[in-house]
């Protein structure tokens, strides 16, 4: 690629453009609207939507701008009456067999037929034939439902699974208006980057069934993060409102994962709804409110975390281990890992490998696209911190410790996502070995709920309700910002290794939240007990 | 701008104030008798509720869910009421419906009477005709929990004798080719 740059002129204003781009891709650098459909930066030019048409000098016919590449001195203009009205008429084209669905289609609200007809449109339709009516409802996959009718035949699925995932599944069928993507028989749209299909279909044709009805595109608010599903941390958006959060997008980043993300991310949302998160501190075993063993009993996580503090100031550390997985940042790690080496003196700190394709080899696994076998976002971010703090243990040190009854505090710093420890069960009864277990974890667990003994659960803040770093495998660091508060009390591993040591915390600052707040017709439940 | 007129000095006198108003209190009331006993009315007021208010065809009282020819639900949930209601009364719940030519459809439609301003911009942001502000006025309720309308309340109750239909029609718009 030359990094030369040439000079044209785009819309009467002189610029130059890197040599080798197309009218459309110069046209974007330099910040010009254009219409386009068919035109994706990260796929190849199919040129079939006819949308980008530009006038060029000395041209007698208009041109489509993502297939005609610039030259030296190039006069283009898409401004123009010609241009305006060449690109209505395409418009009416388009919008001949596409049926008034808008009501019932989940992408109306950021539909680039809607925002195209608003901007270049706005024609009295001139057809008076009927319209072609296709297939409505098609299963193509476990993940993604296609209306064909809606279907402008663009071609981006097309071209995204031949091009991007490999995989062959779309396919246009039929010829002129009956014509219509669809899959092959017997081999549904089953990749991990189907959903990208979704995002990339400028009309409402292919739509998510996870995110289908749930909520209408400008009810929901976003926020940017990474994403937390494995090592790659792709730049993500979460789409949330007061009732939850509802999807997750990717964000163009050409460091890490371009324009896409793979469907196993697109889940991470779900445990970090309200539904599956712990709100109080859970405290049961001897000595607590709820007697001996028989009960829990639920506190502030704030006066939770001071407790064990203390009690652990108190022993000066003796027999005390602490867990780490990779799910946090690295700012935590270093907080929480200072409180236990500075205050406590104590070296024992274990890492909680976990490994969802079988054996320890499947770490390095790569799916050639964006998937790693590493499914923690901060793996990188705990082992640097590891060695920053001179820690070399290994994890059989802690079974031969809660064997030997040498150690017998041990506190967990849990997964946030519990659906990628497929060991997590074993750890439990492992860790539980301990005479004491104190156990941090931002979601639910049954496993956790049904532990005898002295137990103290505190919940965790999620990836989204705190700021910080991750590491991803390339040692690249990105940093995350707080977006919502989804648990009001939940702790941060900084703001836990603050209780600890004994200092007090700063109150959090506000920011949107989720559940908190007025609740549509909320008040009715409290007049229905009138 | 707006025009502030701050009380003059004579308002201090209340007596003349108190004094004028009781003077058109007494005489209303002098002639509401004369003419009550004369028998040509001329007060304003009614009886409620043995005489009751004709009020314009156009008031705008309780919502009515409309329904299609076959008495199922026109709403097809695509909750443009709910983002135009002013008072955030609305709450719907879409699904996915059986049929592939319904396709979606709510599952759960409740308005918040007690919280609606009955402005009837659910009304005008429908786009299939399928909630409309009906004549009702009179709704008492015995607690609080029966101001919250259900589907049930909206499109079936009984002074509704099983529903208005809608004018929007799915299957003649589909075979118009529209």
């Amino acid at each position: 690629m030359s990094t030369n740059t040439i000079p044209c002129t785009i819309n009467g204003k002189d610029v130059e453009v890197k040599e080798g781009s197309t009218i459309i891709e110069a046209m974007k650098a330099n910040g010009v609207e254009i219409a386009h459909y068919c035109w994706h930066p990260g796929l190849s030019v199919a040129g079939v939507c006819r949308m980008c048409m530009v006038e060029i000098e000395g041209n007698p016919r208009l041109q489509i701008a993502c297939n005609t590449q610039v030259v030296k001195g190039m006069k283009i203009n898409n401004t123009s009456d010609k241009v305006k009205d060449a690109v209505k008429w395409t418009l009416d084209f388009h919008l001949i067999n596409h049926p008034l669905d808008c009501p019932i289609c989940d992408q109306a609200g950021e539909c680039g037929l809607q925002d195209q007809y608003m901007h270049y449109g706005k024609y009295e339709p001139e057809m008076a034939e009927a319209k072609v009516k296709k297939h409505k409802v098609v299963d193509l996959g476990p993940r993604v439902v296609l209306d064909s009718e809606r279907c402008i035949l663009c071609s981006r699925c097309v071209r995204f699974t031949d091009e991007v995932s490999k995989t062959n599944e779309l396919g246009i069928f039929n010829r002129g208006d009956r014509a219509d993507i669809s899959t092959f028989p017997g081999k549904p749209l089953d990749n991990n980057y189907s959903m990208n299909t979704v995002d990339i279909c400028p009309v409402g044709a292919l739509t998510s069934k996870d995110f289908r009805f749930r909520q209408r595109a400008w009810l929901l608010k976003e926020h940017q993060t990474v994403c937390t599903g494995c090592s790659t941390g792709c730049s993500t958006k979460v789409f949330f409102n007061k009732e939850g959060l509802f999807r997750v997008k990717p964000v163009y980043n050409e460091q890490v994962n371009g324009h896409w993300m793979c469907d196993i991310g697109r889940d991470v949302y779900k445990f970090v709804n309200k539904e599956a998160r712990l709100f109080d501190a859970k405290v049961s075993g001897k000595g607590t409110g709820a007697g001996n063993g028989l009960g829990a009993e639920w506190i502030l996580p704030k006066r939770a975390a001071l407790k064990v503090g203390e009690t652990l100031r108190a022993n000066k550390g003796k027999g005390v281990a602490l867990v780490l997985t990779g799910q946090h940042t690295v700012e935590e790690y270093d907080a929480l890992l200072g409180f236990f080496k500075n205050d406590l003196g104590s070296d024992r700190v274990f890492h909680w490998v976990n490994t969802v394709g079988g054996g320890p080899e499947s770490l390095e696994a790569f799916d050639g696209l964006l998937l790693r076998g590493d499914r923690n976002p901060n793996t990188a971010g705990l082992k640097e911190s590891l060695q920053k703090f001179g820690i070399k243990t290994q994890w059989k040190e802690l079974l031969e410790g809660l064997a030997s009854g040498a150690i017998t505090t041990v506190v967990v710093a849990g997964p946030e996502n519990q659906t990628f420890f497929p060991d997590f069960k074993a750890k439990v009864v492992e860790l539980s070995k301990a005479p004491r277990l104190i156990w941090l974890t931002a979601g639910k667990n049954l496993d956790l709920d049904n532990l005898t003994g002295d137990v103290t659960l505190i919940p965790l803040k999620s990836y989204l309700e705190k700021s910080g770093t991750f590491v991803n495998h390339a040692g690249l660091r990105q940093k995350i910002a707080k977006g919502l508060t989804i648990v009001p009390n939940a702790l941060s591993l900084t703001e836990v290794a603050e209780l600890f040591a004994g200092r007090e915390i700063e109150a959090a600052e506000s920011c949107s939240s989720i559940g908190v707040g007025r609740v549509q017709n909320e008040a009715t439940t409290v007049r229905g007990s009138l | 701008m707006s025009l502030v007129q701050r009380p003059k000095p004579i308002a201090n006198w209340f007596l003349p104030g108190i004094l004028s108003g009781m003077g058109l209190t007494f005489s209303k009331l002098f002639w509401n008798l004369v003419t009550y006993v004369g028998g040509n009315r001329r007060i304003p007021t009614l009886n409620y509720p043995e005489e009751k208010y004709e009020y314009s065809p156009r008031f705008k009282g309780n919502h009515v869910l409309t329904v299609k020819k076959d008495g199922s639900l026109r709403c097809t949930a695509c909750m443009l009421c709910a983002t135009n209601c002013p008072a955030d009364c609305i709450t719907i719940v879409a699904a996915e419906h059986n049929d592939p030519t319904v396709e979606k459809y709510p599952i759960s439609y409740q308005i918040d009477v007690l919280r609606c301003v009955f402005c009837g911009f659910c009304e005008e942001a429908c786009p299939v005709d399928a909630i409309r502000m009906g004549p009702e006025w009179q709704t008492p309720g015995l607690n609080g929990a029966s101001f919250n309308y259900d589907i049930m309340q909206l499109a079936y109750r009984p002074q509704l004798k099983g529903g208005i239909a809608s004018v929007v029609d799915e299957k003649e718009r589909h075979e118009a080719g529209i």
